[in-house]
């Protein structure tokens, strides 16, 4: 072994962004080659799948309720924002701890000299990237597939909205995935906990009243202004304004990841053989 | 001049259950071996050091730092852990260069402490496989490697001989000693006092979560060579190892396993047969060897007996 280069400083922890830096590095490449991602990746593409079928059905000129524009605000408001995000969100942030745990990896990277919030916030920013790798290609060729037929101008002019609808997917798995990545440093078993969360509590967003604002659902989908489409009726019940529901996911992301921080970095973790 | 690793009136429990009891004791520089039987909480002294568990009660030093929330100790603390666990996708080499950049070493320098790590466990040829494709041997050869890869002043190694074989068990030992040479600070877990007593002399001995006694190996080296030892090999060519030891007089028995890749035997002196073993590791292909628990157990019964 050499002896210790003088540059370094070993006095105290690695700097915070270094240390999260090299846990994203670590995380990234295992998170997006993982059979977890193949399964999540097939369900993000199903809107492909259904533009593609569009296309079929007006190339045999089959008479369609919707149109294309229609079909793909209704996808991002109901299948990514409400659905899909949510259980991407579930499926990986509950486990950015846990899998460590089970493959009793975790002990490689509690031995460093790094922060565990470092340890965390990088593992954090890898399912980010990972779930917007996977997500943003999916709703750019399902949005073209179903926009297209409008003609070339059409597709121009969706630009900006395409690229807000991106944001607010953004938001959606940074507030979802620092909900879940708590669950996940909380409980042992957060799966089952995670999905009554998504499925029974954030319900409550379709009820009237006020009750709908403690649930994140109604936030994701009040930073869409999708809220009339043809034929379906008057989907959302609450009227927020775009900036205030930015504001409380983007509020919900920072506390859910500071309160996972605090839990992470007082619990003990000792892998057994 | 104070302790590496100090340990102040130290008890851990989980649950109901009392891990290490009472343990007050420093590690000075050297080698010290932390022997005892499985459960006797050994691995539960070391996680403590390691800043892996909190202490129930009491203190856990090491450079007169409280071990438990201080990360920054890792700059100077090596700990290879008994779990066989890798990032399985990733090779030798790049598990070494991720762990070293989280120790905060630049591009040009890790690339050198990982080849003379990997160099220093003998692993310089399977640098760019996969550690999914490693041997139990050399998962547990890239365990010491990252353990030592920073060049840390407090080694902790729990169980490092597990699942070697005899020549590259030679080859750690003979690092371990190095290390104690060179004035650093090793604590080796083992409940094999051949391997303890083969890196050093003075030695910690727990069983039941309490210190035993601390000091010299030679009272118990007597002890236990009053017991048969039993020693299981793995080898190539395992008929042939098998005929090479059953004319030695310190052979008590040996019995082939059903699959026909182990040979287990019992040795009146395990010195012999230890001392035998790299020339028949050459001969027979011995990959793997390991001695199970029930002979140190019967000693540290006698001797828990005997207090």
């Amino acid at each position: 072994m050499t002896t210790e280069a003088p540059s370094r400083d070993t006095s105290g922890t690695l700097p915070f962004l270094t240390a999260a830096r090299g846990v994203f590095d670590l995380s990234f490449e295992a998170m997006l080659w993982s059979r977890r991602s193949l399964f999540l990746a097939l369900l993000l593409c199903l809107p492909i799948a259904l533009g593609v079928l569009f296309h079929a059905a007006q190339a045999v000129e089959l008479q369609t309720r919707i149109t294309g524009r229609d079909l793909y605000q209704l996808l991002v408001v109901l299948f990514y924002v409400r659905n899909a995000l949510p259980l991407v969100a579930l499926f990986y942030a509950t486990s950015l701890i846990a899998d460590e745990v089970e493959g009793r990896t975790l002990t490689f990277l509690l031995t460093r000299p790094v922060s565990r919030a470092s340890v965390l916030t990088g593992k954090y920013a890898a399912f980010l990237a990972t779930a917007l790798t996977l997500t943003l290609p999916a709703v750019v060729v399902g949005g073209v597939l179903l926009i297209a037929p409008e003609g070339a101008g059409a597709l121009g002019g969706s630009l900006p909205a395409l690229l807000r609808d991106m944001a607010a997917m953004g938001l959606t798995l940074a507030a979802y995935g620092a909900a879940f990545t708590l669950l996940g440093v909380l409980l042992r078993r957060p799966v089952i906990p995670g999905l009554v969360f998504l499925f029974v509590w954030e319900f409550l967003a379709n009820l009237p009243g006020y009750l709908p604002r403690f649930t994140l659902s109604v936030y994701a989908r009040g930073l869409l202004p999708y809220r009339s489409i043809p034929g379906l009726g008057e989907l959302f019940l609450l009227d927020l304004e775009p900036w205030t529901c930015a504001a409380t996911l983007a509020a919900v992301s920072a506390a859910g990841l500071l309160l996972a921080i605090g839990i992470f970095s007082s619990r003990e973790y000792s892998m057994s053989q | 001049m104070t302790a590496p690793l100090r340990y102040e009136r130290v008890s851990r429990w989980y649950g109901p259950v009392i891990a290490l009891n009472d343990v007050t004791t420093s590690i000075q520089p050297g080698v010290t071996g932390l022997l005892g039987p499985n459960g006797a909480g050994k691995s539960t002294f070391l996680k403590l050091a390691a800043g892996q568990l909190a202490p129930s009660q009491g203190t856990v030093q090491v450079f007169g730092t409280r071990a438990w929330g201080s990360p920054q100790l890792f700059h100077r603390v090596g700990l290879c852990p008994e779990t066989d666990a890798f990032w399985e996708h990733l090779t030798g080499e790049q598990f070494l260069d991720v762990l070293l950049r989280l120790t905060g070493y630049e591009e040009g320098e890790r690339r050198i402490r990982t080849g003379q790590a990997l160099e220093t466990v003998g692993l310089t040829a399977a640098a760019s496989r996969k550690l999914g494709g490693y041997s139990k041997g050399m998962r547990q050869r890239i365990r010491i490697a990252q353990a030592l890869a920073h060049d840390p002043q407090l080694l902790l190694l729990d169980e490092p001989l597990t699942g070697m074989d005899p020549l590259n068990r030679r080859r750690v030992i003979d690092l371990v000693k190095r290390f104690g040479r060179e004035g650093r600070t090793v604590l080796v877990s083992s409940h094999i006092l051949h391997e303890v007593e083969a890196m050093t002399r003075r030695v910690l001995l727990i069983h039941n979560g309490r210190i035993l006694a601390e000091g010299e190996v030679r009272e118990i080296r007597d002890l236990l060579d009053e017991h048969p030892h039993t020693v299981s090999l793995r080898a190539r060519n395992v008929r042939r190892l098998g005929q090479a030891l059953v004319g030695a007089d310190h052979l008590l028995s040996a019995r082939f396993s059903s699959d026909g890749e182990w040979l287990t035997v019992q040795t009146a002196r395990p010195d012999d047969l230890y001392g035998a073993l790299p020339e028949l590791a050459i001969e027979c292909g011995v990959s793997e060897m390991f001695s199970p628990d029930e002979d140190l157990a019967s000693v540290f019964q006698y001797l828990v007996g005997r207090k």
